[in-house]
């Protein structure tokens, strides 16, 4: 215990030492929270405010209720454009056309063609001419609906079913977007705080021949292997929970019930996440040290171990695009904490069974990895990363 | 850093054991889905005595649903909506209120109980009758047999179902959820529940919106002057928009004469039925014709069509007339038996004859709208209130009120009674606005804004000058 304790120390303090790779290392957990907060921003900003649209309308005269419609849905005509959006909305050369006949057809409850031109494949475009279509489609139907009732006719005719919606989901209004970002960036977090140190310690160590040296002393490989280990899973933890405290933080800044959206989790929840997240910060350490040991150098370390492990890390955003999941992803690790992540933050209940059974895979992957790599060491080949 | 887990654990017990307290055995509480409303709410019973006197007497259950703030960690009072009529169940209007109370469903529950005698608190409703079709039937014929029947029909102590013990039945709700302060929103006789409220749990209330005002001081029934005075004004505001007035420039001429025609005898013509297609008869009556403009008058959109119709009835057209009927006859349920039992028991006998003469004494309907109560009224049982039940309420609480300009029951004059009475409140008056227009995007965002600020001189009214002004409908195919 002496002894491991003792390469534990070591292993931390050269860890630490270097508080700027340290701190780079962090970056990702500092990120996320920025991520989530700008993109939260961003899309609220985008679905509540209905900034002016100036459209240029040909034939305006021709239907000042429909122009007055418009312009209560803040869509204005390009003739009251300020000057500094000028340059802007003549670009975007949104053209509405109304025919000279409107009125006339209007009363005549002839069908009144009007004219939409703009780029529908510009982004940007987008919002404003929804806003157009659901604008004018409105004064449309409600000048449909009071033509029929007029003529004595029920407009409940036109709707001969009427679908209703009753969603069975839990009532927790959490907004999905971030859920499923924060479940991203925490695994990634896992991943990835402890990347730099688990390749340091292993083909960095070898190069600068300080691994021989260790390897002389009298210590089983199995402690050297573990120190290495704690050590940077203790890095990955860390990140982990940076990740969860600031998004949390931030979170509180964006306004959500704009859109009738919040985010809350209750104590539990973060308890049952983070002690989740351990086994898999643990996972993900012993892979990097199986691989960077397992390459030739400390630059080969360094890209093979990044590709390597991104594979896991990114197998929840892989997961967004698949519909039927296979059963078995509910034990594999990565795959299975990322399901209960899902169900904790939809609101439902943990399964207990599967949250279990993933966590147990997941210590059995780590061990097998750990006691390999011990073996490994003992060798001369890996030592002097011969082939 | 031990001590600061042990308050957070601290803390998430005392959440949990208030929860629980509230559980008493009288209230159920589950999940569930309400018409219109796409996700789950929650809906709940909480029994109490029929009779206050008699607690252990007969028990009822009162039914409310509770539709969850997006944001439930800023840990606001709920908002309680007091439906109006009397007869409207406010669980039943769940999905309009959601939708017109989005900016203050942000950050508070709605709770919506169905006050007694509606919707599933021992609802008194009478079935409809058997052939009488909306069509054919005329208000003049009102049979007294079918309201006798209707009597038979309901069940319980009819005196029990007042005013006051729908307020008993609010508060108890209120406890039973666990909140010692809430915030009201009445309208229309909603306005009349929470001045009861106020004046009964004044410190249950943190903050009351009072939207159309039906004061305590102002009995519900006479309708003949409000009416009058939201149809003149209709009729000015058909003046003063150039197209309504190039294509009604008699409007109120044109009025008179089909009242004129209708009061020598109802006319009968024959109309394709709106919903069935068929052949059918179509009686119109001088009630019927201004029972169904007058209908119109609550909302500004309906009022859109009210020139339109008079015109096309002056014309000879009565299928406009027939559109609306169909459009009535699908509309909101009202619970007519609480409708009769409170406003013949609670307001009537405040009227004096010479109350109905004034009131009676307009250009629009004359005494159209005096007519149900007075036939049904004498056969309904009778309780009465005491005198302290009409005192003007007095109550110190934050008060909000709001009145639609054009309204045609519950004028503007309404709420300024109520704002003289009560020391802390703001009377704010919509232009162009009809019956309760609460929640409209103006008054909406200042009804929001006074909840949580709960100053009423202290709010943003700028938006009050936007209301644009009516507009309406030239011909059978719309206006430019």
């Amino acid at each position: 215990m002496i002894q491991f304790k003792a390469l534990l120390k070591k292993e931390l303090k050269e860890a630490f030492r270097d508080k700027r790779a340290l701190m780079v290392a962090m970056m990702m957990a500092i990120m996320a929270p920025i991520m989530i907060f700008a993109m939260s921003k961003m899309m609220i900003k985008e679905m509540v405010s209905t900034p002016a649209v100036y459209v240029k309308i040909t034939g305006s005269e021709y239907a000042p209720k429909l122009i007055k419609a418009l312009a209560d849905d803040n869509i204005k005509l390009f003739s009251d454009v300020p000057t500094d959006d000028a340059m802007l909305w003549d670009e975007r050369n949104i053209q509405l056309t109304i025919p000279e006949t409107f009125a006339q057809d209007m009363m005549d409850g002839k069908r009144i063609d009007v004219y939409l031109n703009a780029d529908f494949s510009e982004k940007s475009m987008s919002a404003p001419l929804r806003r157009i279509k659901a604008a004018i489609n409105q004064y449309a139907q409600t000048i449909g609906y009071k033509r029929l009732l007029v003529r004595g006719i029920d407009v409940n005719l036109l709707r001969p079913v009427n679908l209703i919606e009753q969603d069975t989901s839990s009532p927790s209004s959490n907004f999905l977007m971030i859920s499923m970002m924060l479940g991203l960036y925490l695994l990634m977090a896992a991943f990835m705080s402890g990347l730099s140190v688990a390749i340091d310690t292993s083909a960095g160590e070898r190069e600068r021949n300080v691994l021989e040296m260790l390897l002389c002393q009298p210590v089983s490989t199995l402690k050297i292997v573990l120190a290495k280990l704690s050590c940077a899973s203790t890095i990955a933890f860390i990140g982990v929970l940076l990740t969860i405290s600031l998004t949390f933080a931030s979170i509180g800044f964006v306004d959500l019930t704009k859109i009738g959206a919040s985010f809350s989790l209750d104590l539990s929840a973060v308890v049952i996440i983070v002690a989740m997240l351990l086994p898999i910060c643990f996972l993900a350490s012993a892979l990097q040290l199986f691989f960077s040991f397992q390459a030739k150098s400390f630059k080969e370390a360094q890209s093979s171990v990044t590709m390597v492990v991104m594979i896991p890390a990114m197998l929840p955003f892989i997961m967004t695009f698949i519909d039927d999941k296979p059963k078995w992803f509910d034990w594999v690790p990565v795959t299975g904490q990322s399901l209960i992540m899902e169900d904790i933050f939809k609101g439902l209940a943990v399964d207990w069974t599967n949250l279990a059974l993933t966590t147990l895979i997941t210590i059995i992957l780590t061990a097998v990895l750990v006691v390999t790599l011990a073996k490994k060491l003992t060798s001369e080949k890996v030592v002097q990363s011969l082939s | 850093m031990r001590e600061y887990w042990k308050k957070i654990l601290t803390i998430g017990l005392l959440a949990y054991s208030s929860q629980s307290f509230a559980l008493t055995e009288k209230l159920t509480i589950e999940d569930c889905h309400i018409d219109g409303i796409k996700q789950q709410v929650k809906c709940g019973t909480l029994q109490v005595p029929e009779n206050y006197q008699q607690p252990n007497g007969t028990q009822i259950n009162i039914n409310f649903a509770v539709i969850p703030a997006i944001d439930r960690t800023q840990n606001k009072e709920p908002l309680m909506f007091l439906a109006g009529g009397p007869g409207q169940a406010a669980a039943e209007i769940a999905a309009t209120l959601r939708q017109g109370f989005t900016e203050v469903r942000k950050t508070r529950d709605l709770i919506l109980v169905d006050q007694r005698g509606t919707g599933k608190s021992h609802p008194l409703q009478c079935d409809e009758v058997e052939g009488n079709s909306p069509y054919t039937s005329i208000p003049e014929e009102l049979d007294l047999e079918d309201v006798k029947q209707c009597l038979a029909q309901l069940e319980g102590d009819l005196s029990q179902y007042n005013t006051e013990n729908a307020i008993r039945d609010f508060d108890a709700v209120r406890a039973a959820l666990g909140h010692e302060k809430i915030t009201i929103y009445g309208g229309s006789y909603g306005t009349r529940a929470g001045l009861v409220y106020m004046r009964m749990f004044p410190q249950s209330l943190s903050a009351v919106v009072l939207d159309s005002v039906g004061p305590i001081e102002v009995p519900i029934g006479t309708f003949g002057q409000s009416s009058a005075r939201s149809f003149n004004m209709l009729l000015a505001h058909c003046m003063e928009e150039e197209s309504c007035k190039q294509a009604y420039p008699d409007l109120a001429q044109e009025f008179a004469t089909v009242i004129e025609r209708l009061e020598e005898n109802p006319i009968t013509v024959t109309i394709t039925h709106p919903r069935l297609g068929t052949p059918t008869e179509f009686v119109i009556s001088r009630l019927k014709f201004i029972s169904t403009i007058r209908m119109q008058l609550y909302s500004v959109e309906m009022r859109t069509m009210v020139p339109l119709i008079i015109h096309q009835a002056f014309l000879g057209n009565f299928a406009p007339l027939a559109g609306l009927t169909a459009a009535q006859e699908s509309s909101m349920g009202m619970y007519v038996g609480l409708l009769f039992n409170i406003v013949c028991n609670e307001d009537l006998p405040r009227i004096s004859d010479e109350m109905w003469r004034k009131d009676a004494d307009n250009n629009f309907g004359q005494d159209a709208s005096h007519l149900a109560w007075k036939t049904v009224c004498p056969i309904w049982p009778q309780y009465r209130l005491g005198e302290s039940f009409y005192q003007a309420v007095t109550a110190d609480i934050p008060t909000l009120i709001i009145s639609g300009d054009v309204d045609p029951v519950t004028p503007p004059s309404n709420g300024d009674y109520a704002d003289k009475s009560l020391p802390n409140s703001k009377h704010i008056i919509l232009k162009n606005s009809a019956h309760t227009p609460g929640p409209s995007t103006c008054a909406i965002d200042i009804i929001d804004e006074f909840l949580t600020k709960k100053d009423p001189n202290d709010l943003d009214e700028s938006c009050l000058e936007k209301i644009p002004s009516e507009s309406f409908m030239t011909s059978l195919n719309g206006s430019i």
